[in-house]
């Protein structure tokens, strides 16, 4: 394409994208103060890149190449999903969505896709046919918008699509042109939610159909709404009971489940982190990089095994033996995990269980967990255990001191210290580091049996290592003892409850929602903790759907953009 | 240390001599000839550089002391010798004309370059003929004499085949640095009543389905599980012992193993010898010797061709001539021409996992 076609394509593009972002910007109506429920605020979230993928996935098919970078998430709260709604895109980040968007939109109507994913033909390929794009473009934009698209939007896309075709001379060029502003559009890059009054509560708020659809599909799919959800939004069923219930049902039966369960795990044990992590060959010359994508896998497949496959109760992934392995982590647990397939082939994951009497079991004794809260170069009980307070039972763990010294528990054999256990009680004497590390180097303790990478051993430097530990004053013996003690804690119950309600929400439940919470905690133990019951009961919660008036904005608070500022200085000189 | 335990009734009915309490696997790791290159043990000096070899071809084919001078000169100056390199490329001879010297090594002229002649070598007794036996070597590690390793006299010169356990040969670290990564792993199996005492054994030395699994670093990795291959053509045991820490075959018989047309199509040993010495670390490091036909060796080294005997090997056809003049085993009915030639191999190998292929995977205690 020449640079004057380009720039003139980009051109129609940002065009669009700001009248979109126009026409579906959040719409809130105005509410007396009469309410007397209590309910949180909307939330306008930035789809993570895992949902960016599902989506084009879900629309698109499966071998779509996105060939682009995601800005990074946020973790607030603990979950990147309620950071999600704090976070913009900002100017480069916008760059990758346009790329992203142009690559897509590009291989959608390219030769290999059209006839599957354009349902109709244009009169003619080089010139404008508004009825194929209207079909088109309106079926793919109810997806991607999880809305219909209103006719001045469609009007929009169309005349840019026309326009487009002119220029090219190529139908489905200027058709990829569209779809591409289409998917760098905020109305696809941050889920909204728009608001209405709410019949049932005098002067409170409630989502819209289409906003209801998509707080589900999002929190049981990880997702976007499918066609049949966005058809049960458009028909009203979704704020009857009985029809919410249903697309609810449908949901929680459909294999895109385990996609949102995922999803959800994949955030609470920080999985993101992954795409950071390294060890040192010369130490753990085991650990490659295959290795880690096996161990990320391996403690989804247990959890989802638990959770999914087996209904079982939710805190056995603290303490099931029962995991799935590939050739590569047989290698690190020292275990035999033959291949299947011919010599050559990628390895296949088989289910195994470890002995009664191996130190492995649940998750937190697996190489994910162990090497991820560890350095490049050491393993670290301190590490391990602020990260089985923060991740399994939700507690807040401080910061170390700004002028905290980790030489001399980074040298191995400081003040003759072999071991994590004597360098840290070395470390543990200066007053302003012994308050935390008492509460977390105990947890820490079990699971020095597995190096930095996760291998077992039995002694460290020379040394045997003593996994004796303690939490809240219950003492156990080995990580297994660990993985029981978080079984057994209440505090994990409540951790999980929070976190996938907060999930589900998109933001941090406040005050006047413990209620629910209270409410949601006890069926779930009355149900023996089983996750997707669990789930259910959110997703078919009043609390997921209502919404509270928007909290004051600070007086006199302009905007942070550079044209109001500059505007600003202008009326000043004036 | 791991045991694995087959938890098979089958097995439980056999008489107890004949069932293996404790087996222990390992993967071949590393392969290549034993070397144990030194100061003295090439007394008319190391093989020259492949440049100066030709320049001496060049010389025998007819090539007058002037063309050599230039040729020497253009070389030092690192310029270009095509036509040194066309006679150099056919330097065969056959019926008087030019042919493909590393097809046909015997049509090449030979330049008796000397073999080694050092005292000290890896290996065994192969022959029996003892400590006096001329030509043979000492053990450096365990002092043992009357050693054959002829393949050692053969090559020891040679710059691409010198180098001891820790500096590996040039010519073998690129060859296993081809073949582990290009053809299944050779696995060890030991199986005998308690690999922890002093006993009888039998080592079995398959092939895997599997590549050699290495570490991010290069290494091998420890603990990967391999099925065997169970072609009959790389299936073998022998009976043994564990003594100190180090197996050794006891009857030796013959060892055939497919291996990679790279190097050679198949490795056949006769008169197999083996010390492996068992270390704590749970690996095994040792030596196997026996006598090997000499001439799949040579078609080895000829498949690197002209580039390769320039960047890698040393002149091709010379080590036919030097394996053919140090052959000492299985001579020709009709030619007498030995065909085979003692050998000694050193091996490392890492613990493994291993199962005959289809065989349920066995259950794994840890003690």
């Amino acid at each position: 394409m020449s640079e004057a076609k380009m720039k003139k394509s980009r051109l129609i593009g940002a065009a669009v994208v700001v009248a979109v972002a126009a026409v579906t910007a959040v719409t809130l109506l105005p509410g007396s103060d009469d309410h007397k429920f209590s309910a949180g605020p909307s939330v306008t979230r930035r789809l993570t890149a895992e949902q960016y993928r599902n989506i084009v996935q879900d629309v698109f098919g499966g071998d779509i190449d996105l060939g682009g970078r995601f800005e990074p998430d946020m973790r607030v709260d603990g979950l990147l999903a309620v950071g999600a709604s704090q976070v913009s895109i900002t100017a480069a980040g916008m760059e990758q969505y346009d790329a992203m968007g142009r690559a897509v939109a590009a291989q959608a109507v390219d030769a290999n896709h059209r006839d599957m994913l354009v349902p109709c033909k244009p009169a003619s390929p080089v010139a404008a046919d508004e009825k194929c794009a209207r079909e088109f473009l309106s079926k793919v934009g109810r997806l991607l918008y999880r809305r219909p698209l209103t006719e001045e939007q469609l009007s929009a896309y169309l005349t840019a699509a026309s326009e487009a075709t002119r220029i090219t001379g190529d139908f489905y060029q200027g058709l990829g042109l569209s779809l591409a502003s289409m998917l760098s559009s905020p109305s696809f890059l941050f889920v909204e939610q728009i608001v209405e009054p709410d019949p049932e509560h005098k002067g409170g708020f409630r989502l819209d159909d289409y906003s209801v659809a998509a707080q589900l599909s999002f929190f049981l799919w990880n997702s976007a709404p499918d066609s049949m959800l966005l058809s049960a939004a458009a028909a009203g069923e979704l704020q009857t009971r009985r029809g919410l219930e249903r697309q609810v049902k449908r949901m929680m039966t459909s294999p895109r489940l385990e996609q949102g369960v995922r999803a959800f795990f994949v955030d609470q044990l920080r999985f993101d982190e992954f795409e950071v992590l390294a060890k040192d060959a010369a130490l753990f010359p085991k650990f490659s990089a295959q290795a880690a994508a096996d161990a990320r896998e391996q403690t989804m497949k247990t959890v989802l095994d638990v959770v999914l496959t087996r209904n079982a109760d939710y805190r056995e992934i603290f303490t099931t033996r029962k995991t799935f392995l590939t050739p590569e982590l047989g290698a690190i647990y020292q275990v035999p995990i033959f291949k299947e397939g011919p010599n050559g082939s990628p390895d296949e994951w088989q289910p195994y269980e470890f002995a009664a009497d191996d130190p492995r079991g649940g998750i937190l004794t697996q190489v994910a967990f162990t090497a991820l809260h560890s350095p490049a170069g050491r393993g670290s009980p301190t590490l391990r255990g602020k990260a089985v307070r923060e991740i399994a039972l939700c507690q807040t763990v401080p910061p170390p001191p700004a002028d905290v010294s980790f030489t001399e528990f980074e040298n191995n054999t400081a003040h003759g210290a072999s071991t994590a256990r004597e360098r840290l009680a070395a470390h543990a004497t200066v007053p302003s580091c012994s308050g935390c590390h008492k509460i977390i180097d105990p947890i820490g303790f079990a699971l020095e049996n597995f190096d930095g990478a996760g291998e077992f051993r039995t002694t460290e430097n020379g040394s045997p290592i003593d996994p004796t530990g303690e939490i809240d004053g219950i003492s156990y013996r080995d990580a297994g003892g660990l993985g029981q003690a978080i079984y057994d804690n209440p505090a994990a119950v409540t951790c999980v409850v929070d976190r996938l309600s907060a999930r589900a929400l998109g933001r941090t439940p406040m005050k006047e929602e413990r209620k629910w919470l209270r409410e949601l905690r006890a069926d779930f133990e009355k149900s023996g903790h089983r996750l997707p019951a669990l789930m259910q009961e959110i997703a078919l919660s009043d609390a997921l759907y209502r919404v509270g008036p928007p909290k004051a904005a600070p007086a006199n608070r302009l905007p942070p953009t550079e044209e109001i500022i500059t505007a600003e200085l202008e009326r000043h000189h004036e | 240390m791991k045991r694995i335990v087959l938890a098979s009734l089958t097995l439980a009915c056999l008489p107890l001599a004949n069932a293996a309490a404790e087996t222990r696997h390992f993967a071949i790791s590393w392969f290549s000839q034993a070397t144990y290159s030194n100061d003295h043990d090439c007394s008319q000096g190391v093989h020259p550089a492949v440049e100066e070899v030709y320049l001496r071809y060049a010389a025998k084919l007819g090539a007058t002391p002037q063309q050599v001078a230039e040729w020497r000169r253009k070389i030092m100056n690192g310029d270009e010798v095509r036509d040194l390199d066309q006679l150099i490329m056919n330097r065969g001879r056959i019926d008087g004309k030019p042919v493909n010297p590393y097809t046909h090594p015997a049509s090449v002229v030979d330049l008796s370059l000397p073999g080694l002649d050092g005292k000290e070598g890896f290996g065994f007794d192969l022959d029996g003929k003892g400590a006096d036996q001329p030509g043979s070597f000492q053990d450096p590690e365990t002092k043992e004499r009357g050693v054959d390793h002829n393949l050692y006299r053969a090559l020891g010169c040679t710059r691409a085949f010198r180098g001891s356990l820790a500096s590996r040969p040039t010519y073998w670290a690129w060859a296993w640095g081809q073949l582990k990564d290009s053809q299944p792993a050779w696995l060890i199996t030991l199986e005998g009543a308690d690999l922890k005492k002093d006993g009888p054994v039998t080592v079995g030395i398959d092939r895997a389905y599997e590549y050699l699994r290495s570490n991010s670093d290069g290494s091998p990795r420890f603990d990967m599980a391999y099925r065997v291959d169970p072609d009959p053509r790389s299936r073998n045991q022998f009976k043994g012992e564990l003594r100190d820490g180090v197996v050794t075959i006891t009857e030796h018989g013959k060892l055939r193993l497919l291996q990679n047309p790279l190097v050679s199509p198949e490795f056949n040993l006769k008169d197999v010898h083996l010390r492996l010495e068992l270390k704590a670390d749970r690996s095994a490091r040792g030596f196997m010797g026996g006598y090997t036909p000499w001439r799949p060796i040579y078609w080895g080294i000829a498949g690197v061709g002209f580039g390769g005997e320039q960047q890698v090997t040393g002149d091709v056809p010379g080590f036919y001539h030097l394996l053919k003049r140090y052959a000492d085993a299985d001579p020709d009915p009709v030619t007498g021409q030995n065909e085979s030639i003692s050998a000694t191999y050193y091996i490392e190998a890492v613990p493994a996992f291993v199962k005959d292929a289809g065989a349920p995977t066995p259950q794994v205690t840890r003690r």
